[in-house]
Formats: C-alpha cells, structure tokens, sequence
C-alpha cells in the first residue's frame, strides 16, 4: 500500500517543488511581474481565458489541425511503410532518399513550406503531416519485417485461411510496433504544430502565445506552455494504454 | 511399400495402415549468389507406415531440406516424394512438423495455439477444446493452457509445439532437430516423453538429429548421411520401450560415428 502511494506521489515531486520555488521567488521583489509571473497571475489568466471562451477556441483550431495533418501523415505513413517493406523496388528508389530526409527536423522545411503554401492552413497541415508520416512509416516498415519467415510456415503448414493467416498472425505480429509509431508520430505533430502557429497562424493555442509575447502577456505564453505540456502527455500517455491493453500477452 | 525396411518392432496390428513415404531419386539445390549449390543427389529412401526413422549427419548434409521437402514447405528440383503412394504437393494437415524453435504465436494462449492447428477441422468448438486438452495433457501441460508462451520455458514450449503438431492427427510426423536447442536434462526427459508419445500414436515419425544417441534411442531405422546422399541406413534391433544402455547399441552407435567422421 506505502510503496504504491509512494509511487503515485513521487511523479508530484518534481512540479511541486518548481511550482514552491515559483511561489517563493515572485512573492519577493527580486523580479517585477512582468518578467516573471506570479502563479497566482497565470491561474487568473487561465480562468479568464476559459471563461470568455477563446482558449476553448484557440484548442478546437489546434486539435483540428493535429487530426487532420496527423491522419493524413499517419495514413500515408502506414501505406509507404508496406510498400517498402514489401517491394524490392520502392526500397530500391525510395528507401535511401527517405532514410535521409528523415534526419532533417520537421521544423528546418517550415521556411520552405510558408514561401511555398502561404501561410494559411496549407504549410500547418503539411507540417503535421510530415511530422506524422516519418516515425509511422518507420514502424510500419519494420513491423512488416518482422513478420518472421518461420510463422508464415507455421500457418502453411496448418493451411490457415487468408483471413486466418490476416487476423492470428499479420495484425497481431505488426499492430504493437505500429502503434508505438503512431504514438511517436502524434506527439512530434503535435510538437511541431504548436511550433508552427508560433510562426504564423490565425489562431490556435501556438498563435495564443505568440500574441501574449507580443503584448508582453507572460501570463499568456504560460498557460499556453503548460497546456501544451499536459496535452502531449495526455496524448501520449492515452496510446500508452491502448498499446498496453493490445499488447497484454508480451513480457513485461 | 517395399521391404527395403524391416516393420518397426514394436507389434504392428494396431499400427496405421497410412503414413508411408517414398522418396524416388531426390534431387535438390540451391541458388546461393548466383551459384547453384546442390544439397540433395539423387536420394532415395522408403519407410513404413507407423514406423520410427532418425535421419543423422553433420551441418549442411541435406537432411533438414530432405525434411522440408517432405513436409512440402520446399519442391525438389527433380525425382518422386510419394506419401501413400500420391505425390506431395505443398503443405497439408497429412504431415506435421516440429521445428528446433517452436513457433508458437506469442500473442496466443498455449490453448489458441494448439486450436489454430485445427482451423481447418468442422468438428464443434467444445469437441475441439476437449481435444487440446487431452492434447496438453499427453504432452504434460495440464494446467497450462491460458499461459502464453512468454510464460513458459524452453522445454514446455516444445512440448505445446509437439501438441500443436499432432493435434490434425498427422499421418507422418517430422521433427527438426526438435530437442536441439533444450538443455541436456530437459532433452533427456523430452526423448522418453517423445518415444511414449510416439507409442500412443503410432504414427510415422522422421526426425532429424546431430546426437546420435537421441537418434538409437528413438529410432527403428536410422539413415546416416554424408553431404548430399544417404550414406547408409541402418536396423535398430532392440523393442521399444528401449533402455538408453542397451548392449546391442553400442556396435551401431560406432558404426555411424565413423560413417560421419567419414562423411
């Protein structure tokens, strides 16, 4: 019972005592409330924000975005994967050039993508996209490998159907690293949204904060820090669970 | 079937009148860079129905590929594989085959595991799952049955592949080198396990071996092989349930050591 009490408290420990330290520091006048905040002045901003609902709009425009870039990513993700799993040929021309656009940070093509789209909804969703995309194809491409050669003898020995061959070995074989891929490829879009509508955007919970630097509202860029924060936990904490309760039969 | 093989030893009325095998002028080979490499020439070898055959020899003499060919998981480039006198074309539930590594699906349940191997069969759910248990319990996994192979050891998961294996009640069972990578203690129990099961089924069984004391203890016949071909077949003369110290093994187990020092 104590350890396991231990073990939810002990994740606390870390912001609580930030959050002391953050307490302590603005309560004297060592820094003016413009530089830094006092927790209190973020609490109100968060408050106020909610109520008039323009932080509820600003998260439906960003969790949109991240839908939407991050199922066409995913999508064509999961689609490039298989194919260059499965043929000699899309590996033999698509694979190197794909192992090395990889390795550039999505965020070093938004100059690129802002001349090309504009900087309306096009270069966000292409972003996401890519962000998406990358992580998801890998999986997906080293999912399908690993489909061992032994298996596949198995199911003909015992003539299993195509359907039976489909959903007792191919799903089960790559759905678990597929899924860490898709977790992976979420929280990189969603990271790399919130960097892009710093950038240039209309709304969204990136725009909320770069509006509050430019009218010196710290309050704002911080409740806008840590909603991003708690939303890529959330997300990634909420594949987690999916992978951990499809994933039951592994060791752990 | 011809008589190039004595009728196992162990009393033949109860025996299978199916699950035998000829192999007619075998030839197979492999593309390897470009290169053909030849595993099997022109190897020939007959077996009776019900009957207990190892097959030993050194690394890379053909004799799992002879074992692949017969399971239909390989064709060979030329010559006949006859099993009830009808050729093998590819796969079927007539034949298992029990690999070093046993391949359960690791996101099945033991039970799953075994039941897949009766995919095909039209018998009713509840008739099936009491087959798998009668199964596990011949394999010695009572109990085991909603572990997952994750869960069990090396030899356990041997056993429910053997379960597996003989669960579309197979006319000829082959086995891979299926103790090869157990250890010693765990093997020694396995091939007592493996004889008594094979007492029960009296099935054909072919199973490949490096030990060659697992391949006495076992076999009616045991085939020796040299790279390539068949280097000489030879009569166990003593009853099953045999004893491992067996005076009549000891000229034979000396007489292939130097067929495979020689090979």
């Amino acid at each position: 019972m104590r350890s396991t009490l231990q073990q939810r408290l002990l994740p606390l420990l870390v912001p609580g005592l930030i959050l002391a330290t953050w307490f302590a520091v603005t309560s004297g006048d060592d820094f003016t409330a413009q530089v830094l905040v006092p927790p209190a002045a973020v609490l109100d901003s968060f408050n106020e924000l909610l109520a008039s609902g323009e932080l509820a709009d600003h998260l439906r425009a960003s969790l949109s975005r991240l839908l939407l870039g991050f199922g066409i990513g995913s999508g064509l993700g999961l689609g490039f994967g298989i194919l260059l799993a499965r043929s000699a040929l899309v590996n033999a021309f698509a694979g190197p050039f794909f192992q090395a656009v990889r390795q550039v940070p999505s965020i070093a093509f938004l100059p690129m993508l802002i001349l090309l789209l504009g900087v309306d909804e096009g270069f966000k969703l292409a972003i996401v996209a890519k962000a998406a995309f990358f992580p998801v194809a890998l999986a997906t491409h080293d999912a399908v490998k690993g489909i061992s050669k032994g298996w596949l003898e198995v199911a003909a020995i015992y003539r299993l159907s195509p359907l039976r061959v489909l959903f007792r070995l191919i799903l089960p074989a790559t759905v678990p690293p597929v899924l860490t891929g898709l977790r992976l490829g979420l929280t990189r879009a969603w990271i790399v949204l919130v960097a892009a509508e710093l950038m240039a955007a209309e709304n969204g919970i990136g725009q909320m904060m770069e509006m509050g630097r430019q009218m010196f509202r710290i309050d704002t860029v911080m409740v806008g820090v840590a909603l991003t924060g708690l939303i890529g936990f959330a997300l990634d904490q909420g594949v987690r669970l999916a992978e951990r309760r499809l994933v039951r039969w592994k060791a752990v | 079937m011809n008589a190039i093989i004595d009728p196992r030893s162990v009393q033949a009325d109860s025996a299978p009148a199916v699950g035998g095998l000829a192999i007619r002028h075998v030839h197979k080979g492999f593309d390897i860079d470009g290169r053909k490499l030849s595993v099997l020439e022109d190897v020939s070898l007959t077996i009776a129905p019900g009957q207990f055959v190892s097959i030993v020899g050194a690394s890379g003499c053909g004799k799992s590929t002879l074992l692949r060919l017969i399971a239909g998981l390989e064709r060979q480039d030329s010559g006949d594989i006859l099993l009830n006198e009808v050729p093998v074309a590819g796969p079927g539930l007539d034949r298992g085959l029990i690999f070093q590594d046993h391949r359960l699906f690791p996101w099945l349940t033991v039970e799953q595991n075994v039941l897949l191997a009766l995919s095909n069969s039209d018998e009713a759910a509840t008739d099936k799952r009491a087959r798998v248990a009668s199964l596990l319990t011949l394999v010695g996994l009572d109990g085991f049955a909603q572990a997952f192979p994750h869960q069990l050891s090396g030899g356990m998961a041997q056993r429910a592949a053997i379960a597996r294996a003989l669960a579309p009640q197979p006319q000829v069972l082959l086995l891979d080198e299926p103790l090869g990578a157990l250890d010693a203690l765990t093997r020694l129990r396995l091939q007592s396990e493996l004889q008594r099961i094979w007492l029960a089924q009296r099935s054909t069984m072919i199973m490949v071996t490096h030990d060659v004391d697992e391949a006495l203890f076992l076999g009616d016949v045991i085939v020796v092989m040299q790279p390539g071909r068949i280097a000489r077949i030879l009569h166990v003369p003593s009853t099953h349930p045999r004893d491992r110290a067996d005076p009549a093994l000891a000229p034979l187990k000396a007489e292939i050591l130097s067929l495979l020092h020689a090979g």
